[in-house]
């Protein structure tokens, strides 16, 4: 008994430090005031502001575009890349190849920007949204492949066998049996790279050029520049994106794991 | 004779250091059920991976029909397989499972579901089309299985140990089910076990292999009758094996005294070994018995006891009484010059076949 109430005073002081900063922006969102001092009476002005600085718009549905499509290329690409890795047999290669991806997954950021910078310039590559999409796309591919591969691995090779016998072409192999299989770890590599683009500061800094912003870069310039309540009304709505994310994710989820359940039930009602 | 449906002509199947088939010869009779039985690795699912296609022989020739096989693509055969983890769906509900392989024919969608609640009907599973897999039985998972192959009207169904994962009592009735099935839908199957008293029951012929050969074909009473040699008695059944020699036709001697036999067309003094079978021999008094034992221990089994002895020389004997002994007790052994088979060393089943068919053309 005692040691429960422990853990929970333990677990609730851990999420309040995480969440109060997060609160306190928010908070201050609707604060009158133009700094976060003192809280001066309740106002939706800063949203107001917010929703008619068309440059922010245009910065959030930049980023937003780079995100949805840096996401779902790394996930076509990431995807045939996880299949590649799963059909090689060698054991030598395999791991090799892994490597390669894992060390991809777990080198900063900074170092990954700077690479990509000098590799843009060296090509004489434009710096701007082809520059920003081309990187994202690079650092999000091994996420979708490390979401995707244990889901192949962990697929029954006599699934594959069951589906030839009963006449599937490869093709068919691929469309009808391992493609459902493995969907839960292409939704859940897609969510991933998508969160990884919307929220990456480093890489898009260096590679981005000066007609190109995303939300990480302008509002790291703008709080720079000096606080404006602006940012935290921004801020707020992205928290709550953020909120809608999780849940859709969860949903998303939960659908899946008990579709099957749900089904049964439904199947009992209706026969009785 | 009909021509067979499928053969095997020397094939062989090598992977990169093992040969896990070394020329393997049969032929499969349209309509009957054989059974590929051998210790676990001795290449039984080999050989129904090479028959469906999934691998291809090393060596040697595989025919369908007359047809030789070796390169036609798995989903172009008329064989089906039922795997021996089901390998059925996870996404799946039993209908679509069972229903897989007519929807990529393209088969119309009355037809697909007359014909899947049809199969689903003969594995006894009616009314469970709306099931998830997940929610079946081993058991139940396991009828699916066989559903999802046959709805396909096969001319060949392969099965790869399906009642291993069920329990003893489930086995059985299945066992018994599976041998019904293949007779109304009257096509081949070939079962593969390592349970010899499963294949005793079940087959009409059977294949006892080992080591990626087979070393005997023949129906479940003359391969437990007359085992070819030691692996195949030992493997098929419980058996008393003792060295002995031949001494001339239907003369044989071992643990130092000579018996009536039925086996002749083996040169005399020849080395062989002579099988027993324990539910030949007849508890007796001393004076009767062909042989005196000494009971070590008695297990009682329900219908019968199973009791463990030893003769002078220290050779196990092992009986199954319908009477009990007593532990320690002196008893004698009887048993019919019939009831005792010799076995040669290193006899090819060829071999084995002409020497069987002359003498007992003698009689
Ligand atoms: N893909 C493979 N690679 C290498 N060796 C294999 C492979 N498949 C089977 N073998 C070997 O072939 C032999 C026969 O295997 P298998 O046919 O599965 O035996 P069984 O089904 O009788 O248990 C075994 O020694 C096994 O190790
Ligand atoms: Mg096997």
């Amino acid at each position: 008994m005692k040691r429960f109430r422990w853990q929970n005073i333990y677990l609730a002081l851990v999420f309040l430090v995480l969440y109060i900063p997060i609160f306190y922006l928010i908070f201050y969102s609707f604060s009158q005031g133009h700094n976060m001092n003192h809280f001066s009476g309740f106002t939706w002005a800063h949203y107001q502001e917010l929703f008619q600085d068309q440059r922010m718009i245009e910065i959030v549905l930049d980023t937003l575009l780079v995100a949805l499509l840096s996401s779902l290329l790394a996930t076509i690409i990431g995807l045939l890349g996880a299949l590649v890795i799963h059909r090689v047999k060698k054991p030598m290669w395999k791991n090799t190849l892994l490597s390669l991806n894992n060390i991809l997954m777990v080198s900063p950021d900074v170092i990954i920007g700077a690479s990509f910078l000098i590799f843009f310039t060296f090509l004489g590559f434009k710096l701007g949204f082809g520059s920003v999409l081309l990187s994202h796309i690079a650092f999000s591919i091994p996420i979708v492949v490390l979401m995707v591969l244990p889901k192949l691995n962990e697929m029954n090779t006599s699934l594959v066998d069951a589906a030839r016998d009963l006449g599937a072409t490869q093709p068919q192999v691929f469309s009808r049996v391992v493609l459902p299989y493995i969907a839960p770890g292409i939704f859940a590599g897609f969510f991933m790279a998508f969160t990884y683009s919307l929220d990456d500061f480093a890489v898009t800094f260096f590679v981005t050029g000066n007609g190109f912003e995303t939300l990480a870069v302008e509002i790291y310039a703008r709080a720079r520049q000096g606080i404006s309540l602006e940012i935290n009304a921004l801020s707020a709505l992205m928290f709550l994106f953020s909120l809608v994310l999780v849940a859709g994710y969860y949903v998303l989820n939960q659908y899946n794991s008990s579709k099957k359940g749900r089904k049964r039930r439904m199947e009992a009602n209706h026969n009785r | 004779m009909a021509e067979p449906i499928i053969t095997f002509q020397h094939v062989y199947k090598r992977y990169d250091d093992t040969v896990a088939l070394g020329d393997i010869d049969f032929e499969l009779e349209q309509g009957k059920f054989y059974t590929l039985l051998g210790p676990s690795g001795c290449g039984k699912t080999t050989i129904l991976r090479i028959l469906a296609g999934f691998t291809e022989a090393s060596e040697g020739k595989v025919t369908f029909k007359g047809q030789q096989i070796n390169r036609v693509p798995a989903n172009q055969r008329q064989i089906n397989t039922v795997f021996q983890d089901y390998a059925l769906f996870p996404h799946l509900n039993v209908f679509d499972n069972v229903a897989f392989g007519l929807t990529l024919k393209r088969t119309p969608k009355k037809d697909i579901k007359r014909r899947v609640l049809e199969a689903l009907k003969s594995v006894r599973l009616a009314g469970y089309e709306d099931r998830e897999i997940s929610e079946l039985s081993g058991g139940q998972q396991q009828r699916v299985a066989i559903a999802r192959a046959i709805v396909n009207e096969p001319q060949v169904l392969l099965l790869d140990e399906p009642l291993s994962a069920l329990d003893a009592k489930l086995r059985t009735a299945m066992q018994v089910e599976l041998r019904q099935l293949q007779r109304r839908l009257g096509i081949t199957f070939l079962f593969v076990t390592h349970d010899q008293g499963e294949a005793l029951a079940m087959s009409d012929e059977i294949f006892v292999m080992s080591d990626g050969k087979i070393l005997q074909q023949g129906s479940p009473v003359d391969i437990y009758d007359e085992p070819i040699n030691h692996f195949v008695a030992d493997f098929i059944g419980e058996s008393n094996i003792v060295k002995g020699r031949m001494v001339a036709d239907y003369q044989v001697q071992f643990v130092g005294k000579q018996f009536e036999c039925s086996d002749a067309g083996i040169p005399a003094h020849e080395p062989i070994e002579v099988v027993l079978r324990p539910e030949d021999l007849v508890l007796t008094d001393v004076a009767k018995g062909k042989l005196t034992v000494v009971v070590d221990t008695q297990v009682f089994r329900g219908n019968l006891y199973e009791i463990l002895s030893h003769d002078a020389d220290g050779n196990q004997w092992l009986i199954h009484a319908v009477h009990k002994a007593k532990v320690g007790q002196e008893v004698g052994i009887y048993f019919e010059p019939e009831d005792i088979h010799v076995m040669r060393f290193g006899e090819s089943e060829e071999e084995f076949d002409a020497r069987l068919e002359q003498y007992e053309g003698d009689d």
